[in-house]
């Protein structure tokens, strides 16, 4: 009994401290609601895509923010989850509880072989074997030709048990769920001994050598837990799309995994959520922009976005919650100033 | 499987290994030197190619098209590096993937708007079509002939300018300490803007001459960026000699190994397993090898820095 | 008789044609405090690393309590019971002093992978870590962090994390470099407190540091011991004199 008990107070201690993500994740809950009011569903749409966009981006930033390990080819363990749930349903298999245990499974070895074959190395090294470890598994999908190959296949919704997946309110809280579940497992992993341990090792990882720890060993178990997250976040995608394709799995879809976290925040919790919703946000909307500035050019809104990322990593010290915290910190200046 | 075959594939692995060389000769010394990781090096090899197909198009010749490609795209990587790329030295690793990579998306979304997203398609020269007999009733295209020709210069000319030459004395060192060597007084920032401004013509050249073999469309390079970026890895970061050894190793590797290895694969299994599975591996030979070169060599084969 | 906390033998490392760790031999009793002293370029830092494992030697062995260490990798021969500061502070930045000291201390108690219940709010980590601090004397600036203290004090939380692994034997790399008079007499201090309790090895510039402290000495150039004994040994051996005098 004093067994839960704990563990409620743990849960509350983390939700205090980590405002802005639970905040976000009600936000997430209630959404559905405003939608339904203003008969607007396809925002729901819009808003699952971004709950597992940030779901896989907090998968990576476990590693990148807070281990400090630049991953370029993270969107190869979403492609490898996705492809799980789909030649899992070409094969017959519907129950959504065996694709995500497939992928869990995959992606963690996945994640074990590579990370342990290129957290060897550091810096550029790093970058450029995690890039070219996700294309090669780029161009197996591509060569499969059985599941569809460069073209992909369709595949129908997951099953979960008594859960009708073909009905997108229940197929908009289980992502939500599922977000729920990442989100706090996250929370206690970063906050524990290990995830101190993960950024000391960030920070300075030889004063972590000469405190008798393996730097290797907390990195590869860090890029373990990031590559399974990603392959959850893949393997609901594949259901919400109904189709999977290489093309999930592309080297540029983990740049913008990359994008999502520095937009919100490196090293926070909430970051990524936040980066994914302003990133997808942003995709929704600057279309729109360009085609009512200059029609003619609708179709390369691209041109602005480049400028703009270049914008954020040279000038944007922290992300949106970097922004956030430095007003807080202005308000509370001025509060204080003003006087008893 | 004849021979006329196999020394077709062969040359073809050849030429595709001078044309990854090209472009990760520059790329090499960028990421062993400046410790810069710049993802858009695939967009130099894109703007040669342009620059080069435009002017011949709109001379008629192809070898105006390369004479006037080359300074557009020297100056490409110069002014590159001045506006942009020398803020993000003192930048970590993270920064500069994004920075670079927010190039890319840029570059290729300008591209499309100034050429649109169909591709170019450039005629050979005149004086470089047709056949030539490498053997006795082996023929093989001049003009692949010629890129292999072309690359292998530009290696020679490298090899000797690097270790015969002042500057290339001062690259050698930046690329083994570049501490030490700034602190010698060198402009690092000249020689930094240079190599940059170099790397990007020999990328450029790579991309001028891959013109009328195959198309020409935005996003042409980045398939090249990662490929070299395997090349360097194998290769060793910063060592342009790694990268020539690596690059055709890679090149043949890839090119024979599509070629060949479903027919091998038949021979040691069933039809069926080796239709599916060949052109899979087929196409992973090259990461594969490099997985290979990494458990026993994690810093690649040739690494400049001692 | 009893073995030597640390021994080395035969010690040798080359880097090209510079031999910088000569055929040397030598030990650390238990409870000592040696001090390792030698002009420039003798090649102290180099022998540190070679005890601590960054730097392999060519040949030799090293014994730790009469086991061999000489294969293994930095974080066993920590766990093993090898302690050491380094000469430039290493300390975690972007951590306050007592998170430094947490991670140190859930390091020694093997809890690092631990997954459940947060670190830095746990009792008894902090006060295993408030322990770890008051032996330096930086209990007060616990909640300050470790990028804004003073040159000094980075020096101390240094010395206090090497000392939260529990070792056997520590590795001390000029702990007084840069610090100021004051600094370097409460580091002498606390040095001197801890004499009997874990074997020292010191590498020190500051002589009257050495001398205070020192059970024994070495005298190291040029990768060779050229003398080694008590203080008034080394102070008046002539080999010692011509080897500072002649590189003077």
């Amino acid at each position: 009994m004093s067994g839960i008990r704990n563990l409620i107070g743990l849960v509350y201690e983390g939700v205090k401290d980590n405002r802005l993500l639970w905040l976000l994740i009600i936000g997430f809950a209630l959404f559905p609601i405003i939608t339904h009011f203003a008969d607007l569903p396809f925002w729901n749409d819009v808003a699952m895509r971004i709950m597992l966009l940030g779901m896989a981006a907090m998968g990576l930033n476990l590693v990148l923010g807070y281990g400090g390990m630049v991953s370029f080819g993270h969107a190869a363990f979403i492609g490898i989850g996705a492809y799980c749930a789909g030649i899992s349903q070409f094969y017959g298999i519907t129950n959504g509880w065996v694709h995500l245990g497939f992928s869990i499974i995959t992606c963690g070895f996945a994640g074990l072989v590579i990370g342990y074959l290129a957290l060897r190395t550091s810096g550029i090294y790093f970058i450029m074997i995690t890039l070219a470890f996700a294309q090669m598994l780029f161009f197996l999908f591509v060569s499969l030709e059985a599941f569809g190959g460069d073209d992909g296949m369709s595949i129908d919704r997951a099953e979960f048990g008594f859960i009708d997946l073909y009905d997108p309110l229940r197929l908009y809280f289980l992502i939500w769920i599922a977000l729920v579940v990442v989100g706090m497992g996250l929370m206690f992993i970063v906050r524990s001994r290990f995830g101190v341990t993960l950024r000391a090792i960030k920070s300075n990882a030889s004063r972590v050598e000469a405190m008798g720890l393996s730097p290797l060993r907390f990195k590869i178990v860090g890029y373990v837990i990031s590559a399974v997250v990603c392959g959850i976040a893949g393997t609901l995608f594949a259901s919400w799309q109904e189709y999977v394709s290489p093309d999930i799995m592309h080297w540029t879809r983990s740049g913008e995994l990359m994008i999502i976290i520095i937009l919100g925040g490196l090293g926070t919790l909430a970051g990524p959520l936040l980066g994914a919703i302003v990133f997808l946000l942003l995709e929704e909307c600057l279309p729109l922009l360009l085609g009512a500035a200059a029609p003619a050019y609708a179709e390369n809104w691209m041109i602005l976005f480049g400028p703009l990322l270049i914008m954020v990593v040279m000038f944007g010290r922290g992300g949106l919650i970097g922004l956030l915290s430095q007003l807080q910190v202005r308000r509370n200046a001025r509060s204080d100033h003003r006087g008893p | 499987m004849t021979l006329t075959l196999i020394l077709e594939q062969t040359f073809n692995g050849l030429q595709a290994g001078v044309t990854l060389f090209l472009v990760a000769a520059g790329l090499t010394l960028i990421l062993g030197i400046m410790d810069v990781v710049f993802l858009a090096h695939g967009a130099q090899v894109m703007i040669g190619a342009y620059a080069a197909a435009a002017v011949a198009a709109a001379t008629g010749n192809f070898y105006i098209g390369l004479f006037l490609a080359i300074p557009v795209t020297f100056a490409s990587g110069y002014v590159l590096e001045f506006l942009l790329i020398r803020h993000l030295y003192r930048r970590d690793h993270m920064e500069q993937v994004l920075a670079t990579f927010g190039l890319i998306l840029f570059f290729n979304e300008l591209i499309r708007i100034g050429f649109g997203p169909a591709a170019l398609y450039s005629d050979l020269p005149r004086s470089l079509s047709g056949f030539v007999e490498i053997l006795p009733g082996a023929p093989y295209p001049i003009y692949r002939l010629w890129v292999i020709l072309v690359g292998l210069a530009c290696a020679i000319g490298i090899h000797i300018f690097v270790s015969r030459t002042r500057i290339g004395a001062m690259v050698r060192a930046g690329a083994n300490n570049p501490e030490m060597t700034a602190a010698l007084g060198i402009n690092i920032k000249i020689l930094f803007r240079f190599i940059f401004a170099v790397g990007a013509c020999f990328a450029g050249v790579a991309g001028m001459m891959l013109g009328p073999i195959t198309a020409v469309q935005p996003g042409m390079g980045e398939p090249l960026l990662i490929l070299s970026l395997v090349v360097i890895i194998i290769g060793g970061v910063g060592s342009v000699r790694g990268a020539f050894i690596a690059a055709i190793i890679v090149g043949l590797i890839d090119t024979l190994g599509r070629v060949f290895l479903p027919a091998m694969l038949r021979s040691v299994v069933d039809q069926a397993t080796a239709d599916g599975a060949g052109p899979a591996v087929a196409s992973m030979l090259v990461y594969i090898t490099m997985a290979v070169v990494l458990i026993f060599r994690p810093t690649g084969l040739f690494p400049a820095k001692g | 008789m009893d073995k030597s906390v640390l021994e080395l033998r035969n010690l040798c490392k080359s880097f090209g044609a510079l031999t910088v760790t000569n055929d040397l031999s030598f030990t650390v009793e238990p409870g000592e405090i040696h001090a390792l002293i030698g002009p420039n370029g003798a090649g102290k830092t180099t022998l540190i690393q070679q005890i601590y494992g960054a730097v392999q030697p060519d040949s030799g062995q090293v014994f730790l309590n009469g086991r061999e260490i000489t294969g293994l990798g930095v974080p066993e021969r920590v766990q093993a019971g090898i302690g050491r500061s380094f000469q430039i502070s290493n300390v975690l930045m972007d951590f306050t002093v007592l998170e430094n000291a947490i991670v140190a201390e859930q390091a020694r108690l093997g809890q690092s992978f631990r997954f459940l219940r947060p670190a830095f709010s746990d009792k008894s980590l902090k006060a295993g870590a408030s322990k770890i601090l008051s032996r330096v004397g930086l209990e007060d600036r616990a909640m300050q962090p470790a990028s804004d203290l003073a040159h000094g004090e980075r020096r101390m939380l240094e010395l206090a994390l090497a000392l939260a692994t529990a070792p056997k034997v520590l590795l001390l790399d000029e702990p007084m470099a840069g610090a100021g008079l004051e600094e370097s007499q409460r580091m002498t201090e606390i040095i001197d407190q801890l004499r009997g309790q874990v074997a020292i090895l010191l590498i020190e510039h500051d002589m009257d540091a050495v001398f205070r402290l020192a059970d024994r000495i070495t005298v190291l150039v040029e990768g060779a011991i050229i003398a080694t004994g008590t203080a008034d040994d080394i102070s008046n051996s002539s080999a010692v004199q011509a080897a500072y005098l002649g590189s003077a």
